[in-house]
Order: C-alpha cells, then structure tokens, then sequence
C-alpha cells in the first residue's frame, strides 16, 4: 500500500472571510504529519478539504502525484480516506456495530449479513481490548456510552473502510492516557502498513510523542514544515504566532491593571469540578474584565454555566461574600448575574417573538400586574438605543435582525437588570467588526461603572486586547494565569497548548516571569512596572521563517 | 423564488383571527341564499347569529386551555379535554342538585376537579418527561373510567334554575348569558396572555425553552401550572355545557375534543407553540360551530359534516403557513 496526498497553495473563502489564503500540506506512506496551529488557524478547514466535506476555491490537491477534485465526503472516502472526527459523526439511537459500518454494511444476498459484521466488530473492538469498560460490545447503543468509548468507535469507523490515508482531528482529545497509548500503537502499525495520517492536535506532547514531520498553519497561510526532531516546542509555538499584531481591530480599551486591588471581591471559585471540569479556582474583582481564555472545549462552557446555575457542579462558590450554590439560573439571576450564552438562537433568544419582549423576558416582574406595557417599552427603547440597535420597531421579531443586531438584544436584556456579574460565553462569536467595536466601547464602559465581567473568548486578540488578566484552561483546569507583561500573543498560545506557568517562564522576553504566579492583583502595583525592555513580547523564534 | 415574491405584498395584512372572523361572516351571509335561509328576513337572521355565537362558547371555552398547552410549546397538547369536561358536569350535576344555593360550591368543585387533573397532567409532562399526547391521552382514559364507576351507581342530581337562567337565557337586549360570560371571559384571557408575566413566559417556554430557562424562567414550574390551569378551564367548560343541557351523559365532552385543537389552529396559533391568541381561538370556535351548523341546516349527513370541517381546517392551516413563508 503506497499513498501519498498533498495540498498546494489552497485556498477557501467563507462569503467575504478568507479561511485560507495558502495553505499546504505533503502526507506519504508510512508517516505521521502533524498539522499544527492557533485557534482560526484554519487547520480544521483543511482537514475538511483533504476529506472532501468542504469543496476548494482555489488550489489544487494531488492524490498520488495526480490532481483530484473531492466533490463530496464519499469521493474521498471511495479513494481511501478516512477521517476521526472530534464532533462526532455517530448516530445515537444505533449500536456500535451499525454505526461502524453504516452504509457499508456487508451484505448476502442483499440482506446484511449480520454474523459476518458481528465477527468484523468484535475484530475491531479487539484492538482497544483492555482500554474500555465491558460497555463497548458491539450491540450496546452509541448513545449509552461515555466520550472517550464513542471516540474509539469513531477510530473503529474510520479503520472499518481500510483506508490508506486517515485524518486524526483531535481525536485524542476526549480520550485517557490509556487509550491515547493504545492508539498511538496502533498508529505505529498503521505506519508499518505504509498508512498515511494527519494527526490534528492542540496536544504539543502528543505532537512530539508521534508526528514525523509538522506542517504550521497561521491565518490560513502555511508558514512552516519540516522534521519534528529538528524543532523545539517554543520555536513551534513561535511559528504559530503572528510577529505584528499591528492591524488589530481590538484596541486596548482601558488602562492595563487599573487598581482592582482595593475594589470589593464579587465572585470566588474554588474547587469548581463538573464533568469536564477537574478543579477550578478563581478570583474576580468588581471592575474587572477576567478573561479566559484556551482552545475550544477546554472546559470554559461548563465554568460559565455551572456559576449561572444551570449545570450541576461541586466545589464551593462566593457571590458578593455570600456562598451560593445555583440549582437554576433564576436564582444566579437574583443575585445580580447574568449570562450571553454561546449559542445565540439556540439559548439566548426568542426568535419567533419581538424585540420588546426579547428585551423584556427577565424583567417582566418588574412591571406589575397587568403588565404596564408602556413602561416596558420606554425601558426597551433605551437600551435598544444605547446600544444602537438597528430595527425596524420594537414590534418587529428579533429574527428580523442580523447577527450582530441580534447579539445586542441577548445583551440588553441584562443591561436592563444592571448585573453585578457578567458572564459571557464567547459573545463576538459571528458578529461583525463594526458591531464588535461598540461591543467592546461597551464592556469598557461596564467595568468601569463597576461590573465585573468574566470573558471567555476563542479571539485571542480580544483577550489580549480587552482584558486585564487572563486564566488559560486546558483540560478543565486553569493551566495559567497571564497578567501584565506575561499577557502576550505566544505566552497565551502556549498555555493553550498545555504549557503551565512554569514553561513559560522560560520566555526569555518576560523577565518579570514571576509576577503572574501571584494570585492577588494587589501586589503587582509593585511589580507591574517591569524592567527594561519587556515591553510588548516578540515570539522568540524567528529561525523558521 | 426571490424574484416571485418581490411582485406579492410582503406582508399579508390580515392575521389569523381576523381572517377566521371574516370568514364566518362571509359564509353566514352566504346561508341566507339556501333554500331555507333567513332569505331577507333581518330580524330571523340575528336570531341565527345570536344562536350560533352562543352555541360558540361552550366550545370556545373549552378551546381556551387548549390554547395555552398549545403556546407553551414542547409538542403540547390536551386530549384530556374531553373526559375532563365530562367529569366536571357529573359533578357540578351531583352538588348542584336543584338548588341555587349549591350553585357556587358546585362550580368550584368542577373547577378543581379539572385543575387538579391538570395538574397531574402538568407533573407527568413536566417531571416524568412523558409526552404530552401520550400523558393526556392516559389521563383521560383514566377520568373515562371514573365516571363509568360514577355511573354505575346511577347519578342523580338536577340543575338548578339560577343557572339555567344565567346561562342558557337571554340577560339583557336578548343577549344570551353565556355570549356575555364569553366575552368577559375572553378579556381576561387577553390580560392573561398579553398583559402578565405568566403570559409572556408562556410564550417563551413555547418558543424557545432553552432561552427562557436562561433568562430565569422557571420553564418546569410554567409547564405545570399551564396543565392545571388548562384542566381548570375545561372544569369550567364543563360546568358551562352542563348549564346549557341541563342533563349528563357519558360522552357529552368527548364532542368537544377534536374540535377544541382545531379551533386553536384556525384561529391561528402555532401548533408548534410560541404563537397564538385567544381571540384567534375565539374565532376558531365560530367558524367551526358555524360551519356545523349551516350542514346540519342543510341537513347534509354527519359524513359530509366531518369532510367539510377537515378540509376547511386543512385549507386554512396552509393558508396561514404561507403567509409565515412570505413575512421571512
């Protein structure tokens, strides 16, 4: 078996966003590449493009030296190319046998020959023998099993269709150290095969345990690629970043590290655990913006919907000085807190109704029995006009509005609650620049009327840009904290990428590397002042570019 | 497509309600023509409307809860309806008893008996997470069979004349009692929806129950007290039916089930939840006792009744989904 795949220079569009502008990619028998990059890189884009679910604008992919044109998943998969999703691609209500074979099913007499996929299960469940609990038998249903089981099934699918190049997108994410070796073995027989993989990974030990060569993606350009043994972790990180930030759309919008020490402590966390979350602690001061920060799925979501009440946590939470436990967001409500979640329509709007009683929806008590409508309005209008929200009329359903406008309405909604706290799940999210600039004038404006706010963002500008500090999670927990002038571009990818305060203390640019172990914001008026020459941090590898 | 649509109105002005009013009207003009229509006689002719309206509000009372476990969403729906109205009589009957002074205990035991169905109807829904159609559907069987045991032992009871009066005779200009109690009691149902928080939190939970539970409503607690309060409503239709007949029987609800959706639809509320009003359903109750009516005038067979009901339901529903096709 011989296989080889490459991209050259491709290029994909998304209406007027340029998700790669050049990217490349060369994978052959019998080695792993890993494709490396920051969050938006467009790694996941063109993974989509080798396994055909999305269609090229420009470019070229040669499938053994010969030009291809994937118009469709199966395309791909007929030539031998397979791929593990992360999102999973499992049917819930199925068992894992049919899963695995669906649409493939092996037939006798046109009927599905149920021993013969049986017998070809159990062969496949076989290689993560041991790895699993007894609940991973080829009849059990998907929907049944925990995370890290469907990820195997998914690895199982994706090896059912003996494929000659796979495509590893985070699979190993949801998976334990156990199964991740597992599949690294086999990873190794696949290259004895003469298989060919694309290993997607934010895991930089994992990337150095097995990838042969890398490939660095940075704003859909391809900037890097060679042999893994001749690179360092921090000269990958380098490449990962872009040097000049100049052309931000973020500015800094408040003075760095004003003095939050003296205001009052609104919200303390410790031991935060959920299903995803292995122990959180944190610290948030009325006035400030905390970021958090991290690549997607670490955990930041199940952190902002267990403080609003509406995921079931342990570990002990302080509101205002006060310990809370939230079973329904109505009572975080009450004590002052508020949410933009992540899912505009799905969890932060009504889109069949109007505008007005978007707005009005957790305000509605305080207008009285009848409803004084007029008051409502008058408070809608308002906010629908400190927020320069474009509309037709109050009336009129908020699936009228476009995706920024729409945005607004899920924030004004709090605004006319007047939150202590503020929680917001990623709220730029699909909004447009125009509408991202005032909703940054706006949190600005929020902190300094004294609201402390907690931002989770996958824009790693804005984090850099907008916050005061940042909490880095990897994994469920908090790997890092950066503040003052260890909040820089590379120290925030790195930490991304599992480097703990630690490791970053090494970055030779941030000699006041001690200051972001300190937990009190208080302290740093001391330190902040940073020697000479810390300034704005430069990623300190250029020997790759 | 987009060049098709840009030649029609962007909006049909005409809502739901509005559409379903017009309608009655139109084809109760057009009865007049039948051979045995009111012809040109104008004073026979508001004798028929009155009587038509009034025949209109048992089953637009009863179509009033069913509105509201439709708003709120989730596949929501009432098929207890029935079996509920008929219990209730059975027991206003039995309390009542012949006499003026029981009238007031009697209605409130036909009100609680049907809120406190509900409310099992609402916990099933709600805690248990079992479907509504099937928990109502469940529900009323079981109350079908309470009144088969009640039954059994022979009810005896009587109207009493105080509500015989207030609900079946005229009060005031000829008017009829029960046309007044209904637009008193669509009022309220008016301020219930529009003008409470309970009635904007129906709408939320019906529209989307994720946000709502976000924005602090407490979308279980809704749930039920919308159940309950839907079985409180049929309780009370019960009672209205009963002081219009004056007698019970076994089935005398179940008429009113199939019916009491439908008005909801032609009065044009979203079957999925989210969207609706009372008035619509109001109208949706004239519309469809009117048609009924005029058949059964034309002395057409229960056969060619039922096709006419369906296909005027079928025709109005499409019509309503496009004009939802057209406003996006």
């Amino acid at each position: 078996m011989s296989v080889s795949l490459s991209a050259r220079n491709v290029v994909k569009r998304y209406g007027g966003v340029v998700a790669l502008s050049d990217a490349n990619l060369d994978v052959h028998s019998g080695e792993v590449v890993a494709l490396i990059g920051a969050n938006g890189s467009g790694k996941s884009t063109l993974s989509k493009i080798i396994n055909g679910v999305v269609v090229l604008d420009g470019g070229q992919l040669l499938l053994d030296d010969k030009p291809v044109h994937f118009s469709s998943p199966q395309t791909a998969k007929q030539m031998g190319i397979a791929t593990v999703f992360q999102e999973l691609s499992l049917i819930p209500q199925m068992t894992v046998s049919e899963n695995i074979w669906l649409t493939r099913e092996p037939l006798r007499g046109g009927l599905v020959d149920h021993k013969n996929v049986r017998l070809r299960t159990e062969e496949l469940v076989a290689l993560f023998e041991g790895t699993h609990k007894f609940s991973l038998h080829p009849d059990s249903t998907v929907d049944a099993l925990p995370p890290d089981e469907k990820q195997i099934i998914e690895v199982l699918k994706a090896l059912s269709s003996d494929p000659r190049l796979i495509i590893l997108d985070e699979a190993t994410a949801s998976l334990d150290s156990r199964q991740v070796q597992r599949l690294f073995e086999l990873v190794a027989s696949w290259k004895q095969q003469g298989k060919a993989v694309v290993f997607v990974s934010h895991r930089m030990e994992e990337i150095f345990r097995i990838a042969d060569r890398f490939s660095v993606l940075r704003n859909g350009k391809t900037v890097g690629a060679g042999l893994m043994k001749e690179i360092t972790e921090r000269e990958l990180v380098g490449l990962m970043v872009e040097k000049a930030t100049a052309t931000s759309v973020v500015q800094r919008q408040r003075q760095v590290l004003k003095k939050n020490g003296d205001q009052k402590i609104r919200l303390e966390v410790h031991d935060l655990r959920t299903d995803l979350l292995k122990g959180v602690d944190l610290q948030l001061r009325d006035g400030e913006l905390l970021g958090i920060g991290g690549l997607k799925g670490q955990g930041q979501r199940d952190l902002l919907l267990a403080l609003f009440g509406d995921l079931p946590y342990t570990g002990s939470v302080v509101v205002s000085g006060e310990a809370v436990h939230f079973k329904l967001p109505r009572q975080a409500i009450e004590k002052g807190i508020a949410l933009v979640p992540g899912e505009r329509a799905k969890e932060g709007l009504l889109y069949i109704r109007s505008i007005l009683e978007n707005l009005m929806l957790p305000s509605w008590a305080k207008f009285g029995i009848p409803l004084h409508i007029g008051k409502a309005r008058q408070a809608a209008s308002e906010v629908s006009n400190e927020l320069q929200l474009i509309m037709a009329g109050l009336e009129e359903p908020v699936s009228s509005l476009s995706g920024g406008n729409a945005q607004k309405v899920v924030i004004g909604k709090w605004l006319l609650r007047n939150p202590k706290l503020l929680l917001l799940d990623d709220p730029t999210k699909g909004v447009d620049v125009g509408t991202k600039a005032e909703f940054y004038r706006l949190l600005a404006r929020l902190c300094d009327n004294g609201t402390a706010i907690l931002f989770y963002s996958s824009d790693d500008e804005e984090l850099l840009g907008l916050c005061d500090r940042v909490l880095v999670m990897h994994d469920g927990v908090i790997r890092s904290e950066l503040s003052g002038e260890s909040l820089t571009k590379s120290n925030l990818i790195a930490a991304s990428l599992g480097a703990s305060n630690a490791s970053l203390h090494e970055d030779p640019s941030s000699a006041a590397g001690h200051t972001y172990e300190r937990r009190d914001a208080d302290e740093s008026s001391t330190a902040a002042p940073g020697p000479a020459g810390a300034g704005e941090t430069d990623p300190p590898s250029e020997s790759m570019e | 497509m987009k060049r098709l649509t840009a030649f029609l109105p962007k909006k049909i002005a005409i809502s739901p309600p509005v559409a379903a009013v017009i309608l009655a009207v139109v084809l109760f003009l057009l009865s007049g023509l039948l051979p045995n229509g009111y012809g040109s006689n104008v004073s026979i002719a508001i004798a028929q409307a009155t009587n038509i309206t009034r025949l209109s509000v048992f089953l637009g009372v009863i179509a009033a809860g069913q509105t509201l476990v439709i708003i709120s969403g989730g596949e929501g729906i009432d098929l207890s309806v029935g079996a509920v109205v008929t219990l209730s009589a059975i027991i206003a009957y039995v309390i009542i008893n012949g006499q003026d002074g029981m009238l007031l205990p009697g209605l409130l035991a036909a009100l609680a008996v049907g809120a406190a169905i509900g409310l099992l109807n609402g916990i099933g829904v709600a805690y248990l997470r079992i479907a509504p159609l099937v928990m109502t559907l469940g529900m009323s069987g079981v109350v079908t069979g309470l009144i088969l045991v009640a039954q059994h032992g022979n009810v005896s009871g009587a109207v009493s004349p105080l509500m015989t009066r207030v609900i079946a005779r005229p009060w005031f200009f000829g008017i009829p009692g029960a046309i007044i109690i209904w637009i008193l009691f669509g009022l309220l149902m008016w301020l219930l929806i529009e003008r409470t928080t309970f009635g904007k939190n129906l709408f939320a939970i019906g529209s989307n129950r994720t946000t709502a539970r976000l924005s602090g409503v407490h979308v279980t607690g809704m749930v039920v007290a919308t159940y309950a309060l839907a079985g409180l409503l049929s309780g009370l239709g019960g009672f209205l039916v009963l002081g219009n007949t004056g007698v019970v029987f076994i089935a005398m609800g179940n008429s009113f089930l199939f019916p009491s959706i439908a008005a909801v639809a032609v009065g044009g509320t979203l079957l999925s939840g989210g969207k609706g009003s009372y008035f619509g359903t109001m109208a949706g109750a004239l519309v469809l006792t009117l048609i009924t009516s005029l058949l059964t005038t034309m002395q057409m067979p229960d056969s060619v009744r039922q096709m006419v009901l369906g296909g005027t339901l079928l025709v109005l529903i499409s019509i309503y989904g496009r004009q939802r096709g057209f406003r996006q």
